[in-house]
């Protein structure tokens, strides 16, 4: 029996070694790929490959970057690795995101609120926004068993271009010389911490994440979100009103990927200026799928994001090479971290060795 | 503005607006009807319109463009198919990727072969031609809706009928049914499920990257960063609201070129562009809702009877 128990946590350990190992390895090989694409671009390949590498490690302007560019990225990923959790394929988090920064703004550049409730209203409104633009892909589900990934990702280009047209229009500040909203009233700006290009949204993103992790595995909310994301009939059969939850937790995420947008654009900007997607939603996706979904690995996950992010800028800063090369990097490793087959051949091997191993042990004794 | 869409301009400019939808509707019919859920027809038809431009400029052959187009937007297809059906890679996750892989991609080569980002119009490549029909020409009103269309529109209304035949008369398209709906039967009847669902992966890839050739060989004359710009997602989503019948999608494909169409036209009176824009996407979820509220109650009048 002892042996018995034994042998479970080692094999657990041993899939859990893989599962490093294929991280890595996906690493490796989108990197080599980076390589061979630098060459194609670079005189000096070998050069342009370290700065790549190790480009951000070299001053400490660029270790702020890193987690000036995480912070955003912390609220993208919990959005998506909630959804995903409860089997969710909604892939609104973009939308939400970009929504949630318009809405944000709306507040924002409103002259006359008191001012101790700048702050909190905008970004109330933005997590409102964010909560709406992923909150009806999932009610349509639950309604009318539509396809999630198609309506959510209509839902983007709708937030998309319904936020557009509030920033270039009502909330268009003419006189600014380009496309953007109205400044904002400097008390609805985020205060900075540390320096000043970090603000107060690198707390609240990590409390965000803390808050994740606490509600997926410590409370029955999170205990019912897994279940149904596990096996929704069985869930259904237990008791969980699958639809119901369903719609909490999406509700939820865009909450979160709502205030996400928010905290960025009244963190780092003086005013709204996107004009097109900020692929944040994508990238927090992204990171969502290298951490499996776990709140616990998705600060290392979006500050691996940022990084590569952060040395993709600088290299295009210090060469010619397009720093889109880091979307070719992040594609790949993507793949290959989701492919569950990749390696799998060579793991089961391990484990048979070592459950064989174990039981002739078991036998002696 | 009625006068405007009860023009022969108006349906001729919806024809033209549906092709590259269509081609990736029908891509995604058959990538459906094998029961894969691929959303890598965006990556497929940005390298084949990349594809196709580099291989027409370095030629100056259109066929060896066409053959460069169809094989880039392969690539991507026999990318996701491997990962899809033999790594046992998440679909999704797959397509989420190959759509991120493309997007990248395309702009680096763009920037190796011109040094810009942005477009190829440096490149001398080559377009496809517009088709006069004779006599249907000059038949009135007709003649301005029909006749005078690129090539591949025409193509794009042919590959409506060859998937439906293909799909419902041929041995293969029985197969990849087969493997679609029930892969376990399907195997017991002696067919390679994942053989055949690699070929029906190939086929969609193959008729999304005619989407991507219609775009930067046709509607424009050089590629440009992004230019599928969700065409892949809308072909998705004409295939999701038929339920994946060749007749169905078509028609659900020409509503979208017609609101297109529409917002053009509004745009026009002076109607914020962004509104034109967010057309087409508002009009999928509006049309899910539709087809959504049309099985309920249907699944209601089965339930009384």
């Amino acid at each position: 029996m002892m042996f018995n128990s034994n042998r479970v946590r080692t094999t657990e350990k041993i899939e859990n070694q893989f599962n490093i190992v294929r991280t890595i390895l996906a690493i490796a090989i989108a990197l080599g790929i980076a390589f061979l694409l630098i060459m194609t671009v670079s005189e000096t390949p070998l050069a342009d490959f370290w700065t790549l590498l190790s480009g951000p490690l070299e001053n400490r302007n660029s270790m702020i970057t890193i987690i000036s560019k995480a912070i955003p990225l912390l609220f993208t990923a919990i959005a998506i690795s909630l959804v995903y959790s409860a089997g969710q394929f909604n892939i609104g988090a973009e939308g939400a995101f970009f929504a949630g920064s318009v809405a944000a703004t709306a507040v924002a550049i409103l002259p006359n609120i008191p001012t101790i409730i700048y702050i909190p209203l905008s970004l109330l409104a933005g997590a409102v926004v964010g909560a709406i633009v992923m909150g009806i892909p999932a009610v349509l589900y639950t309604r009318y068993n539509s396809v999630t990934i198609v309506t959510s990702l209509m839902m983007n280009y709708v937030a998309l271009y319904a936020g557009l047209y509030v920033i270039l229009n009502p909330l268009r500040d003419q006189a600014a010389g380009f496309e953007g909203s109205y400044a904002f009233q400097a008390t609805a700006k985020l205060p900075s911490v540390f320096t000043n290009r970090l603000h107060i949204g690198l707390f609240i993103a990590i409390l965000v994440v803390m808050f994740a992790y606490f509600l997926l595995n410590k409370t029955t909310f999170g205990y019912r979100i897994l279940a149904v994301g596990n096996n929704p009939k069985f869930a259904n059969y237990s008791g969980i009103k699958v639809n119901k939850n369903i719609i909490l937790v999406t509700l939820l995420a865009g909450l979160i990927a709502g205030l996400g947008g928010s905290v960025e654009v009244l963190g780092n900007y003086n005013r709204f200026m996107y004009t097109d997607f900020t692929n944040h939603g994508w990238d927090g996706m992204m990171i969502s799928v290298l951490c499996r979904n776990n709140p616990k690995y998705i600060i290392v996950g979006a500050l691996f994001i940022a990084y590569l992010q952060t040395s993709a800028d600088t290299l295009n800063f210090t060469s010619s090479i397009p720093p889109e090369v880091i979307n070719v990097v992040q594609a790949i490793i993507i793949i290959f971290v989701a492919a569950n087959e990749f390696l799998k051949r060579w793991e089961h091997k391990k484990i048979v060795e070592n459950s064989q191993k174990s039981l002739a042990i078991g036998e002696i004794n | 503005m009625f006068e405007y869409i009860l023009t022969a301009d108006f349906i001729f400019s919806v024809i033209r607006l549906s092709t590259p939808i269509l081609f990736a509707a029908m891509a995604a019919v058959i990538g459906a009807k094998a029961d894969v859920l691929c959303i890598a027809y965006e990556a497929m038809m940005l390298l084949a319109a990349l594809g196709g431009v580099i291989g027409s400029a370095y030629s100056q052959n259109l066929i060896v463009g066409m053959l460069v187009g169809i094989a880039s937007g392969l690539l991507i297809a026999g990318i996701f198919a491997y990962f899809v059906l033999y790594l046992d890679t998440t679909p999704l996750l797959a397509g989420l990727a190959l759509n991120i892989f493309g997007a990248g991609l395309t702009v680096y080569i763009v920037f190796l072969l011109t040094g810009r980002k942005l477009d190829t119009s440096v490149l001398p490549s080559l377009k496809f031609p517009d088709v006069h029909l004779p006599l249907i020409e000059d038949i009135p009103f007709i003649g301005d809706v029909i006749s005078g269309h690129n090539i591949l529109s025409y193509f794009a209304i042919l590959t409506v009928f060859l998937v439906y035949y293909f799909i419902f008369k041929t041995k293969l398209g029985l197969q990849i049914r087969a493997a679609g709906e029930n892969p376990e039967a399907a195997t017991s009847a002696g067919i390679d499920v994942k053989r055949t669902k690699l070929i029906a992966l190939l086929i969609s890839g193959v008729i999304a990257s005619f989407g991507g050739l219609f775009l930067s060989m046709s509607q424009m004359p050089y590629f440009t960063t992004n230019m599928t710009a969700g065409r892949g997602f809308i072909g998705i989503a004409a295939q999701n609201l038929s339920g994946g019948s060749p007749i169905g999608t078509t028609i659900a494909t020409l509503v979208f070129g017609a609101t297109m169409s529409v917002g053009n036209i509004a745009q026009t009176f002076r109607l914020p562009s962004q509104f034109a824009s967010m057309a087409p996407y508002l009009m999928t979820i509006i049309g899910t809702v539709v087809v959504g509220m049309k099985a309920r109650r249907d699944e209601k009048k089965i339930k009384h009877l």
